[in-house]
C-alpha cells in the first residue's frame, strides 16, 4: 500500500476519484479499497448527485455504473464527455463485446466487467491517470485512438491489433500494455525497468513476469522473423527499442478497412 | 370471393373428383368433336363413286332381262361413265378366279358354272357375298368382293386387263365389265381416321393426367421437404401454408407449436439469464469485502470460491448467448489466438504448449474461438499433465486440436459429454470440478457457429483428443473492424 501512496505522490496530486454507483454496498466498499489504497474519494448514488459532486469538487477521474436509475450510465457518459476530457471507467454486470465497445465509443476510457478484481481496478486507475499526464504533456497524439506502424494497426479502445492484412492478431492484455507502451515512445530505448513500471500491475499476481518473456511473444507474433528482430531490437546496455515509425490514425479512418 | 376461388376445389378429395370428371369430359368432348367433324356433309358433297353404285347397277342388270340390258347400259353409261359399264362378248378372254387355296380355275367362257360355283375363299353369310380380300390376282381384276354381290354373281377375271377393270357373270351367265372408278384399296392403317383420333386421345390424356397429377401431389411433395427440414428452432423457415386445406391444417398446427415452443424457451432463457446477471452484483460485494480480510488462507480460498462462481456465470452465460448475438466473423490470425491461450495457461504454471504454425489466417470469430479452446484446455488441465494445443492449416480447413495425456473419454460417454450440464464424473465433488460442464457444449456450438464440427477422439496411449474442424472461407473478404 506504501507503494501504492508513493506512486500517486510521484505523479504530485492525490486523485479524487468520484464513484458513481446506485448499489450502497458495493459503492461504500469501492470507496474503501480505495480509500485503503491512497486516493480521495467520492461517491454518488444516481446522476444527480453525480452532477452535484462534479460542481462542488475538482474531479480527476469518474468510476461510473452503467445501470443507474435516473439515467442510463452509457448516456451519461458521453453527457459528461462532451464537456469534460476527466476519465471515465465504466463498470457493469454485462460483459457483452458488444457493450464493451458501446461504453468505449461513448467516450469511456476504459470497461470493467463485475465482479472484477479490485487490484486490477487500481492498476487501470493507475494506467489512465498516467495515461491522461502524459497525454496533456504530449501534442495532438493525445486524440488518436488508433497507432500505425509498418502497415500494422493498434486500435486503443478496441484493443485490437490487426496485421497489415487486416488479420486480427491475439495479444494477452500484458503484451497489448507492452506494445503500447512502445508505440508511444518508438526510437527510444527503454530498459526493463522502465518498461516494467509502464506496464505494471495489468495483471495482478504476475508482477514477476519477466519483460523479457513478453517480449519475446510478442516478437512471435508481428515479427516476419522471431529470432532475427527488427521491430522490437535488443540494446546491448539491457533494453529494447521499437523501431518502426509510428503515426497516430485519426479515429475516421480507424474506421474504415484497408 | 373471386368466382375463380369458388370453383376450384379446397380439398384433396374434391381435386380427385375434379379431374376424374374433368377427364371424362374432355374424352367425349373430343370424340364428339372428332365424329362431328369426320361427319360427311351432304350439301357440300356431290355424290361419291362407290362400291355400292357399282353393285347397285350391276345387280340392275342381273335382274333385267337380256334384251334389255343394251339399253339399260346406255343409260348407265350416260349416268355414270365413270364406270364404262360394257357386256363382255366371248372374244374377251375370261378366267374364273382361283378357288380356295389355288384351285384350278372354273371354266373361262363365260359359260354359267354349277350353281353356286366354287366356293369364294371365306364366304361369309349368303347373300352378302362377302368375304376376306383374297391373295391378289395375278392377272388384271381387282378383288371384286367389295361389291358385295351374292354368290350367283361370279367374279370373273381378265386377263391381261388393268387392275382397276373387273368383270362379274351376271346369275344368267352373261359377262358384265367395270372399271372401279373409286379407290378400292384399303387405306393404310397407318394414316386411317380412326389411328389418329387414338394417338390424340393417349397423347393429350396423358398429358392432362400428368398435369393434374403434378398440380396435385406438388403441394404434398414440398410439404414433405419442408417438413424434413421443419425444427423446433426459431431460425428455420416455417412450414408454406399452401395447397389442399388438410395440408394447410397441418402445416398452421405445426407453425403455431413452433411459435409456442419458441416463445416458452425465449421466456427462460431471459430469466436464465436476468438470474445470472443479477447474481453479479452480491458476488461483487464478496470480492470487494474479501480484499479486507486479514487471515490470508482465509482469504484465499475466499477468492477462489468467488472465481469459481464468476466463472460458473460466466459459462452460463456465454452459453445462453449463443443462440443470440453473436460476434461477427472477421479476419483473425488464429495462430496467435493459440499461441497466447498457451501462453497464459503456461504462466499459471500448467503444462501447455502450442504446436502448428506461426501465423494461420481465416474469417472467424475471434473471442468465441478463444473463449471455446481456453474452455476446452481448461477442462484439460483439470486431469491431465501434459496438454497441447494443435493447429493445421489446410487448403480448404483448419484443424484446431486440444490433445491431453488425461483418463480420456469413453466411447459410450463422448457423445453424453457434448450435451450441457453433463460433467465428467458426477460423483465429483465441486471442489475439483469448476463448472456447470457447459464447457464442450459451448466449444460445440462456437464450432457449428462457424459451419465447423467438433468431435472427440482418444490419444494413444491415453487420453482425449478434442478436435475443431473449421472450413475456410473462399477467399477472405477485408478487414471488417468489429462494429456496434
Amino acid at each position: 500500500m506504501a507503494r501504492e501512496i508513493a506512486k500517486w505522490e510521484r505523479m504530485a496530486a492525490i486523485p479524487n476519484i468520484l464513484i458513481v454507483e446506485d448499489d450502497r454496498e458495493t459503492r461504500s466498499l469501492i470507496a474503501k479499497y480505495l480509500r485503503a489504497n491512497g486516493c480521495h474519494v467520492l461517491d454518488a448514488a444516481d446522476a444527480r448527485e453525480m452532477q452535484r459532486a462534479m460542481t462542488d469538487h475538482r474531479v480527476d477521474l469518474i468510476i461510473m455504473d452503467v445501470m443507474l436509475p435516473d439515467e442510463d450510465g452509457l448516456s451519461l457518459c458521453r453527457k459528461v464527455r462532451a464537456k469534460s476530457q476527466v476519465p471515465i471507467i465504466m463498470l457493469t454486470a454485462r460483459g457483452e463485446d458488444v457493450d464493451r465497445i458501446v461504453g468505449l465509443e461513448m467516450g469511456a476510457d476504459d470497461y470493467m466487467v463485475k465482479p472484477f478484481n479490485p487490484r486490477e481496478l487500481l492498476a487501470r486507475i493507475n494506467a489512465v491517470l498516467r495515461r491522461q499526464a502524459s497525454a496533456l504533456n504530449a501534442s495532438a497524439n493525445a486524440a488518436a485512438t488508433t497507432y500505425g506502424f509498418d502497415g500494422w494497426r493498434m486500435d486503443f479502445r478496441l484493443r485490437e491489433l490487426r496485421n497489415p492484412a487486416g488479420a486480427r492478431v491475439a495479444l494477452t492484455s500484458a503484451e497489448f500494455d507492452l506494445l503500447r507502451a512502445f508505440c508511444e515512445r518508438a526510437g527510444r530505448v527503454l530498459s526493463r525497468e522502465i518498461l516494467l513500471e509502464l506496464t505494471q500491475g495489468r495483471n495482478c499476481g504476475s508482477f514477476d513476469r519477466s519483460i523479457d518473456v513478453l517480449v519475446s511473444r510478442i516478437r512471435r507474433k508481428i515479427e516476419a522473423d522471431p529470432q532475427d528482430a527488427v521491430m522490437i531490437k535488443t540494446v546491448r546496455s539491457g533494453g529494447y527499442m521499437f523501431t518502426p515509425v509510428v503515426e497516430p490514425i485519426a479515429s475516421a479512418q480507424a474506421a474504415t478497412a484497408p | 370471393m373471386k368466382l375463380v376461388d369458388l370453383l376450384i376445389p379446397k380439398r384433396i378429395s374434391g381435386q380427385i373428383a375434379a379431374i376424374v370428371v374433368i377427364s371424362i369430359v374432355v374424352i367425349h368432348a373430343i370424340l364428339t368433336a372428332v365424329f362431328v367433324l369426320n361427319r360427311p356433309d351432304p350439301r357440300t358433297e356431290t355424290v361419291r363413286l362407290g362400291p355400292g353404285e357399282l353393285t347397285a347397277l350391276i345387280q340392275m342388270l342381273g335382274n333385267a332381262p337380256r334384251s334389255e340390258r343394251p339399253a339399260l347400259i346406255a343409260i348407265m353409261t350416260r349416268a355414270y361413265p365413270q364406270f364404262d359399264i360394257a357386256i363382255l362378248g366371248p372374244e374377251v378372254k375370261l378366267i374364273s378366279p382361283p378357288g380356295p387355296r389355288g384351285g384350278p380355275p372354273g371354266p373361262g367362257d363365260g359359260s354359267p358354272g354349277p350353281r353356286g360355283g366354287p366356293p369364294w375363299p371365306g364366304d361369309g353369310p349368303p347373300g352378302l357375298g362377302m368375304g376376306p380380300p383374297g391373295p391378289p390376282p395375278e392377272h388384271g381384276g381387282a378383288p371384286p368382293h367389295l361389291l358385295h354381290l351374292s354368290r350367283d354373281y361370279r367374279p370373273l377375271m381378265l386377263e391381261g386387263a388393268p387392275a382397276d377393270r373387273i368383270a362379274v357373270a351376271l346369275p344368267d351367265g352373261e359377262a358384265v365389265g367395270a372399271r372401279l372408278a373409286f379407290d378400292h384399296r384399303r387405306p393404310p392403317f397407318w394414316g386411317s381416321t380412326e389411328l389418329i383420333m387414338v394417338l390424340f386421345l393417349l397423347v393429350s390424356l396423358s398429358l392432362l393426367g400428368l398435369w393434374a397429377a403434378r398440380a396435385l401431389s406438388a403441394p404434398l411433395s414440398s410439404f414433405a421437404k419442408a417438413a424434413e427440414n421443419f425444427s423446433l428452432d426459431g431460425d428455420a423457415a416455417p412450414l408454406p401454408e399452401r395447397g389442399p386445406e388438410e395440408i394447410r391444417k397441418v402445416a398452421r398446427a405445426l407453425n403455431n407449436m413452433r411459435r409456442r415452443i419458441a416463445a416458452l424457451v425465449d421466456d427462460r432463457t431471459k430469466m436464465l439469464a436476468a438470474i445470472s446477471h443479477d447474481l453479479r452484483t452480491p458476488i461483487t460485494r464478496l470480492r470487494l469485502r474479501s480484499e479486507f480480510i486479514d487471515d490470508d488462507t482465509c482469504r484465499n480460498h475466499m477468492l477462489r470460491d468467488l472465481d469459481q462462481m464468476r466463472s460458473m456465470l460466466d459459462s452460463v452465460l456465454t452459453f445462453l448467448r449463443n443462440d443470440g448475438q453473436r460476434e461477427p466473423m472477421t479476419l483473425t490470425d488464429i495462430a496467435t489466438s493459440l499461441q497466447s491461450i498457451a501462453d497464459q495457461f503456461a504462466d499459471i504454471g500448467h503444462q501447455v504448449g502450442y504446436r502448428g504454425p506461426g501465423h494461420a489466417t481465416l474469417m472467424a470469430r475471434p473471442a468465441d474461438l478463444q473463449r471455446a479452446v481456453t474452455n476446452l484446455v481448461d477442462n484439460a488441465v483439470r486431469f491431465a499433465t501434459d496438454v497441447s494445443i494443435n493447429l493445421q492449416m489446410t487448403a480448404d480447413r483448419v484443424v484446431i486440436e486440444v490433445e491431453d495425456n488425461g483418463p480420456g473419454i469413453s466411447d459410450a460417454q463422448k457423445a453424453a459429454m457434448l450435451k450441457p450440464f453433463v460433467r465428467g464424473d458426477d460423483a465429483r465433488t465441486m471442489d475439483e470440478a469448476s463448472g456447470f460442464g457447459l464447457g464442450l457444449s459451448i466449444a460445440n456450438a462456437v464450432a457449428i457457429a462457424h459451419g465447423g464440427v467438433l468431435s472427440l477422439n482418444d490419444r494413444q496411449p491415453q487420453g482425449l483428443i478434442v478436435r475443431i474442424e473449421l472450413p475456410t472461407r473462399a477467399e477472405p473478404a477485408a478487414a471488417s473492424n468489429v462494429t456496434v
